[in-house]
């Protein structure tokens, strides 16, 4: 039973990061900045808990207003540089929080243990969890709480003017605008409510996995986070946790395989993008399921 | 002069000459993405794996280095005409983030191919001048660097004839430009797009021996940072842009070293990630780019 | 209504619009007609902020619009088609609407409801203007899965459901067959008879000649002529200028 909590638990935190994309992603813009928020999420949280002694909500809080906060702060100097340019520029900011944590030094000593970020020697000791008791079925309870959540609030924005919105500035900006859609309001909230939910996703992670190095949060975690929308499609909510159990399945599932599995994981992504390319939920599925599910022509527009 | 100068000329030197590998590979990236507007993420380790290709027969036939060169061109262009088949000939035209993640895909397989078959270990890579020193004043010129550099400069100018002078540079440009119209006058897309890609590979090929001579091994933990590299000489000298590519890889190459020299190795991607923010944001496209983001 | 004055555009050595003057009436539809390149949708593009003009002002209802980004001059209540149709294809019929619905008044009370919400208001509007443009039927299709005259009137719907006072109209009926052009004659004139200000830019010379009440004739990206349709028609430089083309 262990396993498939602390399973289910991983889930959790590839949802949040998919979901993190998936939002930016709307909007058009593909953004390599989610694992930088997800690192300050993560290393905020467990300072809040290991060396500042907060309780586990604040500090999970504390972790995603700082991936926020971030998220609005990339937005501006963002918009000014889209599709590929974006890419890179994002990717610069999270090397950047990288580097930062590789050399930040802010330890305290409790007894005979070292807790706190350590430069590269990593941040060791956020036992919250751990001091505190709790099983691997509450840790899982506790952070499948955040992600149902925030799929439950990113299902209803889909389905809410908001929603369209980003979608319409994903499809077309100029047409967009000359609706009177503010291009900047819409990319900078897209950046935040992504920065949110990233960094909501490293404050989790880092209670669950008591200690953080920076390496984990590189480039390998940014592309990541951008593929679970684009492998899952971004027709609705369900796409990226279809991307998380399609990665998820193939990391997990062909363990059997052994070391072959590895090189099946590059063919089966290449060969999913031929057969899908818009991913696997995409709009035109969405699209065919809702006029099959919602047949009653006065409920037709009610929702979206 | 003062002994900063001195070392501050040096590290520009050799970023200078080092720089020169970053602008193959970032010539690479461009160059694929101005005839398909699209981005091959498993460009550099195209070149990586050509390169391994080429110590597989060294190994083999304890050959000459030219010969371990020659096998590492020819392979990397091959699987560059693997990549274009498998993640870009079959995709929808409109629609850059499909082939996006299937050359993301793509280098997952290579790198762990080449993990696989080397147990994940660096190995050593032959350096035909690796012992070679040149003076020049107070200035050291590594061997191995000036060879990457004069090769690298011998590649760029065989592209600009190639791009330039043959007919099927003509319709090389004539697709980037107006891949309509191209086709309109009977130029054939797919080939094109499938020379881009085998000629692009070769290069990456080239880029990967020199690399691999330089630092003296080669390693699967190569590709990422090297992918990175390309991507950012290539955006950061305007998509598209071949001598845009050549001017902001020997730029990365400078700032590489320089700061190196001024802040050590872990502050060293910190201020070129910095830099290139910046940059990025007061200047969006590029050091020669025309248009402006996609 | 809108008043252009010296407008002029260069892109690099180009001018692509000289010192243009034109007064848009209040409640009438003026053609803007011309051969191609001859400037008509630089114009569009200039009042509607999706560039800044090299030189001139443009007003509307006494305020200075000049160089607003384009969701402002839209909330400001000018609003635009596209020449090549620019919809928002991976959505329904009816989101397209509900996109530019309520987009005039950012911020302020009710923001909730406007961003979040649907309410029955708002709804029977977007269904008015769906039926208004023939579309009601296809409010669930996706905009890409339309017919090519459906998607220029749905272009013409999206615009309306921003309730724009002013609509600027880049060539409404480009590729439209007969009928198709019939009716949408009949929406204009039915627009202006429920108080909107139009301004025509088309190619298609019998109907600006039967809508328009006043028609201005670009050329090189200067203006050229201007007036009642029939003594335009007249006008030599305008036939110097058509020479060669169909009227």
């Amino acid at each position: 039973m262990e396993f498939y909590f602390a399973l289910a638990t991983l889930f959790g935190f590839r949802i949040l990061l998919g979901l993190s994309a998936y939002v930016v992603i709307l909007t058009g813009q593909i953004s390599m900045a989610q694992a930088g928020f997800y690192a300050l999420g993560a290393y905020t949280a467990g300072a809040a808990t290991a060396l500042w002694g907060w309780p586990i909500v604040p500090a999970v809080l504390l972790g995603a207003i700082v991936g926020a906060v971030f998220g609005f702060l990339v937005g501006f100097p963002a918009l000014r540089v889209r599709g590929l340019f974006l890419v890179i520029a994002t990717l610069a900011f999270t090397e950047i929080v990288r580097m930062v944590f590789l050399n930040l030094k802010y330890t305290i000593r409790v007894g005979d243990r070292t807790i706190g970020p350590a430069a590269a020697e990593g941040f060791r000791g956020i036992t919250y969890y751990f001091e505190n008791g709790w099983s691997s079925l509450q840790i899982a309870g506790f952070t499948w709480l955040f992600v149902l959540a925030v799929l439950l609030a990113f299902w209803l924005m889909d389905r809410s003017r908001a929603g369209v919105v980003l979608r319409a500035v994903g499809e077309d900006e100029l047409a967009a605008s000359s609706v009177g859609i503010n291009l900047t309001a819409a990319k900078v909230s897209a950046m935040t409510l992504g920065g949110l939910v990233a960094g909501l996703a490293g404050a989790l992670y880092a209670h669950y996995a008591t200690y953080l190095s920076q390496e984990e949060f590189g480039v390998l975690l940014a592309s990541f986070a951008v593929a679970y929308p684009l492998i899952g499609g971004t027709g609705s909510v369900l796409g990226p946790i279809a991307g998380v159990l399609f990665f998820s399945l193939l990391i997990d599932g062909l363990r059997f395989l052994g070391d072959w599995r590895n090189l099946l994981f590059g063919v089966l992504i290449v060969a999913m993008m031929n057969v899908r390319p818009h991913g696997i939920i995409d709009v035109r599925l969405v699209r065919r399921l809702a006029a099959l599910l919602r047949p009653a022509p006065k409920r037709a527009y009610a929702g979206d | 002069m003062t002994d900063l100068a001195i070392d501050v000329v040096q590290q520009l030197l050799n970023g200078f000459l080092f720089g020169s590998s970053y602008a193959l590979i970032g010539i690479g990236f461009t160059m694929i993405f101005g005839v398909m507007d699209k981005l091959n993420l498993a460009f550099a380790v195209t070149g990586l794996a050509g390169a391994y290709t080429g110590l597989l027969l060294f190994h083999l036939t304890r050959g000459p280095f030219i010969l371990v060169f020659l096998m590492a061109v020819a392979a990397a262009g091959l699987i560059g005409l693997v990549i274009e088949l498998a993640c870009f000939r079959w995709m929808p035209r409109d629609y850059p983030l499909a082939p996006l993640m299937a050359t993301m895909g793509m280098l997952f397989f290579v790198d762990e191919v080449v993990s696989h078959a080397t147990h994940g270990r660096p190995m050593a890579f032959p350096a035909p001048m690796g012992q070679v020193m040149m003076d020049v004043g107070p200035w050291l010129v590594r061997g191995d660097l000036g060879f990457m550099f004069l090769v690298s400069l011998a590649v760029m100018g065989a592209l600009w004839a190639l791009v330039y002078k043959t007919r099927l540079g003509l319709a090389t440009r004539a697709v980037s430009q107006q891949p309509v119209a191209a086709q309109l006058c009977g130029i054939g897309l797919t080939r094109v797009n499938a020379a881009v890609f085998i000629i692009t590979g070769m290069v990456g090929g080239v880029a990967g021996t020199l690399i691999g001579s330089a630092v003296g091994n080669l390693s699967p933990l190569l590709s990422l940072p090297l992918t990175v590299k390309g991507l950012v000489t290539a955006v950061l000298g305007g998509l598209g842009s071949i001598p845009g590519a050549i001017v902001a890889g020997l730029l990365l190459g400078i700032v590489e070293y320089e700061a190196l020299y001024f802040f050590g190795i872990g502050y060293r991607d910190m201020v070129t990630y910095l830099l290139l923010f910046a940059f990025l944001v007061f200047r969006p496209g590029g050091l020669f780019g025309q248009r402006v983001g996609r | 209504m809108l008043a252009i004055e010296r407008l002029s555009k260069q892109f690099g050595g180009v001018k692509a619009v000289q010192h243009v003057d034109l007064d848009v009436r209040q409640n009438e539809i003026l053609g803007l007609i011309g051969p191609n390149g001859s400037g008509k949708s630089t114009i569009v593009n200039l009042v509607t902020g999706v560039f800044p003009p090299t030189e001139g002002r443009v007003r509307f209802k006494d305020g200075d619009i000049t160089g607003w980004p384009p969701h402002r001059v839209l909330a400001a209540g000018v609003g635009r088609t596209f020449q090549s149709i620019r919809l928002f294809g991976g959505l329904t019929v009816w989101q397209n609407l509900w996109v530019a619905q309520n987009a005039q008044s950012e911020g302020g009370r009710g923001v909730l409801r406007r961003w979040l919400a649907v309410d029955r208001a708002s709804m029977t509007k977007i269904e008015a203007t769906l039926e208004f443009c023939r579309l009601l039927d296809k409010k669930d299709e996706l905009a890409s899965n339309l017919a090519f005259g459906d998607q220029r009137r749905l272009e013409l719907a999206r615009t309306l459901a921003a309730e724009p006072d002013l609509l600027l109209l880049d060539e409404p009926a480009a590729g439209m067959n007969a009928a198709e052009i019939e009716d949408l004659r009949e929406r204009l004139l039915a627009l202006k008879r429920r108080g909107k200000t139009i301004v025509l830019i088309e190619h298609h010379m019998e109907l600006v000649m039967t809508v328009a009440e006043r028609v201005a004739v670009l050329n090189f990206g200067q203006k050229i002529a201007e007036g009642r349709p029939a003594a335009v028609q007249d006008d030599e430089r305008v036939r110097e200028a058509y020479l060669g083309q169909r009227r």
